[in-house]
């Protein structure tokens, strides 16, 4: 048997707002020194499958360095490893990828030299620790076409997933994108072990009809009749880090200690591309509860239920609260920063209480479908003045300068925009 | 100019104690995460010289495990990289024996220097943070046959190097070797740049019978040839006895140490596990530390170096200590003024540096002294059992050794 893994991970992950704004959603840094591609990527070597294409198209930039030749992953290999697959030009041929798979179908000639007789199709965007060898062996005891990998989703959240109706034995018997009223709620993860065959002519055969060709809007539903369908159940921890909510609450429920995500297992080791950094250093002033710290960090201040990832610098006095840091953030001598997703590179200047007051409902005014839960959110870059008083629900976008806050003499209240 | 690097790591370090059992001195861990061939190696590669040699003879698998190919310093290169030199055997008779020492192992390896005009000789288990194109440009601007690195030293420490005389221009004019008096203060620190032929010739020819690069071919090289000194006035340490080992590591913990680690124009690479972020519980006290990726703790941690994959429980505390990877402190535990190697056990309410008795080590009372005990590798030390200080526990001594009985200041396990 040939297996062959695509890993989608082309989103933009618009709902994640400036976080994504400089990069592709897979792209994310997560849990301090991982990137939520880590995931897909790790399982599938853990899984022994060694041949992988990533395909990209949202600013492929920094999953293009993340993922390099795939050295981390041991895919810098003679035989298979990892392809990135950009969208590309041909004759008769020019566009982007419309769908999901569409960004398959038009990658068919590496499926067809990779001579896979099975390709296991995974979403770049999502966290969990899955074998799919199991899964691929229950696709084979089925003769399945396609093999689809399910979990039971809360009855509100049905209407965000594929939802699928099955027979006794796993067949499944029908197939709802996103539906209004949902008869079940075994939902579509968006891992699919296909068998090549059957996905090449199904896709050649839709391709004329959409040209935004979805796996789960078109390819699916227009098997369910003709073909084997079987499920895959799967009860681990699976999470959809899409928005700026769902991001802050996972990160706050892996540092209460809590979370089902087990990082620290020996067994099934996540693997990350990580610039090499010393120990962090804890000054004798420092402290730090229910926090994950990276190497290269040095605390002075204090930290409780945050995340910082590599180099993150926590002056003397500073207090840092229900946050995730990310790479090489400066935050200043007395500083507070409360319920913050701080991206990189950014400085806070000494004084600033970042987050702050208790009106965590005025929802963002350029975003308030997106910004509405209370985590104030700072983009790369910026550079936030000394003893500026921040509120909740702000989003402070990338680059932006010390000048950029002169129109808020000090106070920038809960709910705006700073740009 | 083309130079080759020969970093000595054969050495044994004998005044490491247990430390040593299962590794070379410069496979030493150190601050955490790194082995103190890092700073060698790393110096080397920052330094543009892609062509290493590590020369092995002590306990070489750790050293060969943590190198491999070099992937870290980037020294898996199809031309030059780093290469991993054991003795061997040979049959014209003259090599084909163990190497007595630093001169008998460059001798066993010229064949490496033919093609190079350079060889710079580094000892593995110094750490110090050093850009050698100075030294190498010093060398090649006087023309000369050897250029030595040194630093001053207090007089009273004289007596453990090799020591400088240099007239005005820094050409050597007198080596002494450990010398009881002198009144030089430049010491040699075993760092040299030899043009590869003059290296060669002496070594086949005036000092064939040399087995020491420093104390038995210098003062010859002196008389003969042009040796010149190369003042370096950066941080250096060796740090080949159990205190200076603990105090290298501790000095990290200083607000502004002297050796910097984040610098980020002179990154010391390492070969690193991957290991999530450190995890900090709800009841952690941790104060004045340094805590690696990977280590996952609920206790009290102060002024400690905790290297990847530690784990320290509810209730257990740990002072003024050092604790390599993957050893486990359980609930109640408390470890004060200690070095605990690799993948050691401390039961439930065990002790570990107990009272104030500091009683020397009866076995080794030169080499631990100062009130630190040390825990060899996969060494158990069972529940409620307390350990005085100057304890030694050999490596992999399980609970049984003890006779669940406490161990009293100076004594050893197993």
């Amino acid at each position: 048997m040939r297996v062959v893994g695509l890993i989608l991970a082309g989103g933009a992950g618009t709902r994640l707002g400036v976080l994504s704004e400089h990069r592709a959603k897979p792209a994310v840094p997560f849990a301090g020194r991982f990137r939520i591609i880590d995931f897909t990527l790790s399982n599938c070597v853990n899984s022994g499958i060694t041949n992988v294409g990533v395909l990209t198209q949202y600013l492929p930039r920094s999953l293009n360095e993340h993922i390099g030749i795939g050295r981390p992953w041991d895919l810098d290999r003679s035989h298979g490893g990892v392809r990135l697959m950009q969208p590309y030009q041909g004759k008769g041929h020019q566009q982007w990828y419309g769908g999901t798979a569409d960004a398959v179908l038009q990658n068919i000639d590496y499926l067809r030299e990779t001579r896979a007789d099975t390709v296991v199709v995974l979403s770049g965007d999502h966290i969990y620790k899955m074998d799919y060898r199991k899964m691929i062996q229950t696709h084979e005891e089925h003769h399945a076409d396609l093999t689809l990998a399910v979990m039971n989703v809360g009855a509100e959240e049905t209407s965000r997933f594929g939802i699928v109706l099955t027979e006794e034995d796993g067949r499944v018997s029908g197939f709802l994108e996103k539906p209004k009223e949902a008869p079940s709620t075994l939902a579509n993860m968006g891992v699919y072990v296909f068998n090549t065959g059957a996905l090449i002519e199904r896709m050649l055969a839709l391709a004329s009809e959409h040209e935004d060709l979805d796996f789960g809007k078109h390819v699916i539903p227009s098997m369910v009749e003709t073909h084997r369908i079987y499920t895959y159940p799967f009860d681990g921890y699976w999470v959809d880090v899409g928005t700026v909510d769902a991001y802050w609450s996972t990160s706050m429920e892996l540092v209460s200690g809590k979370s089902r995500l087990d990082l620290y297992d020996d067994s099934w080791v996540i693997h990350t591309r990580s610039e090499e950094r010393a120990a962090a250093k804890v000054g004798p002033q420092g402290q730090i509860q229910q926090s994950m710290v990276c190497n290269g960090c040095i605390v002075r201040g204090h930290v409780f239920r945050s995340i910082l990832s590599p180099g993150v610098y926590v002056s003397p006095g500073a207090v840092v609260r229900e946050s995730v840091i990310m790479n090489d953030t400066w935050i200043g001598p007395g500083a507070v920063v409360d319920r913050c997703i701080v991206d990189k590179n950014v400085v806070v200047g000494g004084g600033t209480l970042l987050g702050h007051g208790a009106d965590y409902d005025t929802p963002n005014d350029k975003a308030p479908d997106k910004f509405y839960t209370g985590p104030t959110i700072v983009g790369k870059r910026a550079h936030i003045p000394q003893g500026v008083t921040i509120g909740r629900n702000v989003v402070i976008e990338p680059d932006v300068n010390d000048e950029d806050f002169d129109r808020f003499d000090c106070v920038v209240p809960s709910g705006m925009t700073v740009s | 100019m083309s130079s080759l690097a020969m970093i000595l790591a054969g050495g044994e370090g004998p005044a490491l104690s247990v430390l040593t059992a299962q590794r070379s001195e410069a496979a030493m861990p150190f601050a955490g995460k790194y082995r103190v061939i890092d700073f060698a190696l790393s110096n080397c590669v920052n330094s543009g010289i892609f062509n290493v040699a590590v020369l092995t003879q002590y306990q070489p698998r750790s050293l060969n495990e943590h190198i491999g190919l070099g992937r870290p310093w980037d020294l898996d290169r199809t031309t030059g990289g780093v290469r991993l030199l054991q003795p061997y055997q040979s049959t014209k008779g003259q090599t084909g024996a163990w190497q007595e020492g630093t001169a008998d192992a460059v001798r066993f390896n010229l064949d490496l220097a033919r093609s190079v005009d350079n060889v710079l000789i580094l000892p593995g288990d110094h750490i110090y943070k050093m850009d050698y194109n100075p030294l190498l440009r010093l060398h090649r601007d006087r023309d000369a046959d050897v250029t030595v690195a040194t630093k001053s030293v207090p007089a009273f420490e004289a007596h453990r190097f090799g020591m400088i005389g240099t007239d005005q221009t820094g050409g050597v004019i007198e080596y002494a070797e450990k010398p009881k008096r002198t009144y030089n203060t430049t010491a040699s620190m075993g760092i040299y740049v030899f043009k590869a032929q003059v290296l060669a010739d002496w070594l086949n020819g005036p000092g064939l019978k040399d087995t020491n690069l420093g104390r038995d071919s210098l003062p010859g090289l002196v008389r003969t040839g042009k040796v010149y000194a190369y003042q370096f006035h950066g941080y250096w340490e060796d740090a080949g006895t159990i205190q200076a080992y603990y105090e290298a590591n501790m000095a990290l913990l200083a607000e502004t140490p002297a050796l910097n680690m984040y610098d980020p124009d002179w990154v010391i690479h390492t070969r690193s596990e991957e290991r999530a972020a450190a995890y900090l519980g709800e009841t952690a006290r941790v104060q004045g530390n340094l805590l690696c990726d990977g280590c996952q703790i609920e206790g009290t941690v102060v002024r400690s170096i905790i290297s990847p994959g530690v784990r320290i429980a509810a209730g257990a505390e740990v002072r003024d200590s050092i604790i390599l990877t993957d050893t486990q402190i359980c609930a109640g535990a408390v470890v004060d003024r200690a070095i605990l190697d690799k993948r050691v056990v401390v039961e439930e309410g065990a002790i570990v540096g107990d009272g104030d008795d500091l009683t020397p080590n009866r076995k080794f009372a030169s080499r631990l002294n100062t009130g630190l005990t040390v825990i060899g590798k996969g060494a158990v030390v069972p529940a409620g059992v307390k350990l005085g200080r100057n304890v030694l526990v050999s490596h992999h001594v399980k609970a049984r050794a003890y006779h669940g009985k406490d161990v009293a200041s100076g004594e050893t396990v197993g």
